[in-house]
């Protein structure tokens, strides 16, 4: 079992993603993103955090490449990249082992391999027995596993979430944040991960970044101590309590600034 | 790269809750997997079939107030079975001709789905054909076919081709807007699912627009297959030469006062058309039941 937590190996390798004093201003004259500076490496998690609307998204699109930005230097290696959007976005008329198959069909793997690929990591996020079931009959909470299973059968070097979790039930989400977790201490992948909730933040991250409003900035930066596995009774330790109190304070101080 | 196969298995209480709160969910699912009995969906049949007796019942109704001299223009029921459609004779000649009406309407309808389905995506890919093609479209929709009936005979005679292009201009519209109207609605995050690992605008297209637009167009089918029909009949009212089908055998009997025997022939061009209704139907919901919202959930 791989490390993620042990601070020797994600400061030893090179970083996956980098962003570099990126900008980004829409042709409408809206600055998005300002003067943004971050790294992350294999086996770290990285969560940003900001009020709405300050350009957490834009953010992602940015590191994905479905949006461009207009200065500074991104640089990652997107045929490597994992990405969950808000929504699960799977293609309604695909049964779930279809679905999951998807992005290997895509890279042109062979039937045998992608269906191999695929059952394991269907059996991997739980859904073993619901290979054939189209994505209608299953609730909110199967869907995005489905839609985790789909990036991670690509082994992501890179993975990014838009708030994955965003529309579920808090038990629901809690118990996808546990999984969540236990996934990334496997695959060991570069994890960057966008929400608007505190705790949801600090439970699944290495290190939070706090974005200001528009144009986002990275005003503040946390590291979270605790080591991996985390388990879900974490989330009423103390420290636990103490950490989101502080990341909290800071968005509250960058929101602040908004409404002026 | 990792190899997949020789991860070591972390199973951590959270998994063990995972498969917990899943096979639930799976309890919970099973318990809509059977469906209707069979007689319960025959007595599910029961409003249009009521409804149907009222229709008969008002035609009976006013068949009797009419001058008894008037009566042939609504024949009693005994005089449609022996006279019209339950006649051997006249069933063979309705069988005949239904051939040649099918056979226009699905010519008809044929060239409107390739042709249609072609334009729609041309549409969709290039904007300006969009914009260039969309007023002629609602122009030739709006078009009173008989305006042009005349014009068409005198470019391509009293063959089958005439009555072809009658169909074909009718059931057209239908099938690029359904189609374009679906491509356009694809949610932008599948689009962008195939964008991030650099997928180009066909690969797109094929995997995710038509499959998606699917039950959109069939809507479209679903009409056109209607349209087609009546866009033979009416194209066979119009050119009455050549080979005649349904539309000749409806104004022929009329015009010698062979009432049952015209009722015949109008029972005939409504069945087949609701038959070609059904047909696209039925093909429609097996593609889309498993997995279309409209599709039916047990």
């Amino acid at each position: 079992m791989r490390d993620p937590g042990s601070s020797a190996e994600s400061e030893a390798g090179a970083p996956s993603l980098s962003f570099n004093s990126v900008g980004m201003i829409f042709p409408d004259g809206t600055e998005a993103l300002r003067d943004v500076s971050f790294d992350v490496r294999r086996g770290e998690f990285v969560t940003v955090v900001g009020p709405s609307g300050c350009g957490k998204s834009t953010l992602l699109k940015v590191a994905s490449g479905l949006l461009d930005h207009t200065s500074g230097d991104v640089d990652v290696d997107r045929k490597s990249l994992g990405y969950t959007f808000q929504d699960a976005t799977l293609l309604p008329w695909r049964s779930v082992m279809r679905n999951v198959e998807l992005l290997l069909e895509l890279e042109g793997v062979s039937k045998d391999k992608r269906r191999a690929v695929a059952q394991e990591h269907i059996d991997l996020v739980g859904l073993s027995g619901f290979e054939d079931h189209y994505p209608k009959r299953l609730s909110g909470g199967m869907k995005m596993r489905v839609s985790l299973a789909r990036s991670l059968a690509t082994q992501p070097e890179v993975f990014m979430f838009d708030e994955p979790f965003g529309a579920l039930d808090e038990i629901t989400r809690e118990r996808l944040n546990d999984e969540l977790l236990s996934l990334f201490v496997k695959e060991g992948f570069a994890g960057l991960f966008i929400t608007h909730s505190i705790y949801e933040a600090v439970f699944l991250s290495t290190r939070v970044l706090v974005m200001s409003a528009r144009p986002g900035q990275i005003v503040a930066e946390y590291d979270v101590p605790f080591d991996y596995p985390r388990e879900p009774s974490l989330r009423f330790e103390p420290e636990f309590a103490l950490l989101a109190g502080q990341v909290s304070e800071s968005l509250r101080a960058s929101s602040a600034g908004a409404s002026r | 790269m990792t190899d997949t196969h020789q991860r070591p298995q972390v199973e951590t209480a959270a998994e063990h809750d995972a498969v917990g709160a899943v096979a639930m969910e799976m309890a919970t699912m099973r318990q809509h997997t059977t469906g209707p009995r069979f007689i319960d969906k025959v007595l599910a049949m029961w409003p249009p079939v009521a409804l149907g007796a009222i229709f008969v019942g008002l035609y009976l109704w006013e068949r009797q107030r009419l001058d008894p001299f008037k009566r042939f223009l609504l024949p009693s029921l005994s005089e449609h079975w022996n006279k019209g459609i339950g006649n051997p004779t006249v069933l063979g000649e309705v069988w005949d001709r239904l051939l040649i009406t099918g056979q226009i309407a699905l010519l008809g309808l044929a060239a409107s789905i390739v042709l249609g389905m072609l334009l729609g995506i041309v549409m969709f890919r290039f904007r300006l054909a969009e914009r260039a093609f969309y007023p002629f479209l609602v122009t030739l929709q709006s078009i009173p076919i008989l305006a042009i009936a005349p014009l068409l005979q005198s470019i391509l005679g009293f063959g089958l081709a005439p009555k072809v292009i009658v169909a074909f201009i009718i059931s057209f519209f239908p099938i690029p807007t359904t189609l374009l109207l679906g491509l356009k609605s694809v949610p932008q995050g599948m689009i962008d699912i195939f964008k991030l690992r650099g997928a180009g605008e066909w690969t797109i297209l094929r995997k995710v627009g038509i499959p998606s637009a699917m039950p959109s167009l069939f809507a479209g089918f679903r009409i056109s297959a209607g349209l087609s029909v009546i866009g033979a009949i009416v194209g066979e009212l119009f050119f009455r030469t050549g080979a005649g089908g349904l539309g000749q055998m409806l104004i022929n009997r009329k015009i010698e006062l062979q009432y049952p025997q015209m009722y015949a022939a109008l029972f005939a061009s409504a069945g087949f058309a609701v038959a070609v209704y059904l047909v696209f139907n039925w093909v429609g919901g097996r593609l889309f039941n498993s997995w279309h919202e409209s599709g039916e959930q047990g």
